[in-house]
């Protein structure tokens, strides 16, 4: 199993979270919450809006119809969208086939637990109307947040 | 109100379309998933809160039922990540279906009560809560000067309305009778104002 990078996006289209390894023999390289991948950041986020929306223009029926993975040639994107209008992507190579268990995880333990029950961090990461719709460039930067997304996905990395 | 355990869940194991499922879910999240504290202990809490808010406002209940109501807000702001992180729900398409979520599951999970939603309008967007019991005022009589103008759990109008506001839903929450005011039953209105849209990267309009 790789996992290459996580990517977070709040409702606001700002990336609040980014975590990418790039040596495959080391865990802890890479960057976190790097000014040089906001290139990136907002490329995934376009990718991921246009085929959410395709998708759900697609849809037979009323209900909803949510873009759960991307494969392209090389990896794989995995998606998991919250009601509230958080994205949680994860790019891995292509033999993992769905990786939504490890989104929830990363969600409601780890997200859950270190930012929306921490309540003298921020719940929303824009603070003025110039830092929405994707102008914003604040990031969770809570330790415990961090560590708790190392420790569960370092492991990952490299098995 | 209550922290979770370890386990996770693949994907929404329910469409909201289903009355029985939804319920049957909302008891297993609670019996499986939720674990459980001692509801006096809360209640006391909660009671002390109020009574401090009192103290601290001069007995200007009109104060005390706004603050209430901010502190609600800003607990349902983060209340509703822990709630979809529980449950795996998807947004709602009608004020219906959002209404027996709130009840059957929402109220179900977080207090182990389910009001029943009824006394809707003809246009489906105002609905009322009737809260059969309350733990939040138990053993709660209100003394004489208060009991016109303190919405005593005014902290749960609070927290719809930020939890809502937190899935694109705008509403006005109210309580409109209270059972410690003397009145039949405790019934909280909700009227969804508009479904808010959402944001788009700056330039893609």
């Amino acid at each position: 199993m790789t996992i290459y990078s996580l990517w977070i996006f709040d409702r606001h289209c700002n990336c609040i979270f980014d975590r990418e390894w790039t040596l495959k023999s080391n865990q802890a390289s890479g960057t976190t919450n790097s000014k040089q991948n906001e290139d990136t950041a907002k490329l995934i986020y376009g990718m991921v809006f246009s085929l959410r929306s395709i998708a759900q223009k697609l849809s037979r029926n009323e209900s909803r119809n949510e873009i759960r993975t991307i494969a392209t040639g090389k990896y794989r994107a995995h998606i998991l969208c919250t009601a509230t209008g958080l994205w949680f992507v994860i790019l891995s190579d292509l033999k993992q086939e769905d990786l939504s268990h490890v989104l929830r995880y990363i969600y409601s333990e780890i997200y859950v637990n270190y930012v929306a029950n921490n309540w003298l961090g921020p719940i929303d990461f824009a603070e003025t109307e110039q830092e929405k719709r994707g102008q914003g460039t604040r990031k969770i930067t809570n330790r415990n947040f961090v560590r708790g997304i190392e420790q569960f996905l370092s492991p990952m990395v490299t098995r | 109100m209550s922290s979770g355990s370890g386990n996770v869940q693949n994907g929404p194991a329910v469409s909201t379309s289903s009355k029985k499922s939804l319920r049957v879910f909302s008891d297993d999240i609670w019996k499986n998933k939720t674990a459980k504290i001692n509801a006096e202990l809360f209640t006391l809490t909660y009671g002390s809160i109020v009574s401090q808010l009192c103290t601290d406002f001069q007995r200007d209940f009109n104060k005390v039922n706004d603050q209430l109501f901010a502190m609600g807000y800003n607990i349902g702001l983060r209340l509703i990540e822990d709630f979809l992180a529980r449950t795996a729900l998807p947004r709602c398409d009608t004020l219906v279906k959002t209404s027996e979520v709130i009840s059957k599951c929402a109220f179900k999970i977080f207090l182990n009560m389910t009001p029943q939603v009824s006394n809707w309008s003809n246009n489906k967007d105002v609905f009322s809560l009737i809260l059969d019991e309350n733990p939040l005022s138990d053993f709660v009589e209100l003394p004489m000067d208060a009991s016109k103008e303190l919405w005593y759990s005014n902290i749960l109008c609070g927290v719809l309305k930020g939890a809502m506001e937190m899935v694109q839903l705008d509403c006005d929450v109210w309580f409109v009778s209270d059972v410690l005011r003397g009145d039949q039953h405790s019934e909280i209105r909700v009227k969804l104002n508009r479904i808010l849209k959402d944001e788009i990267p700056a330039g893609e309009d």
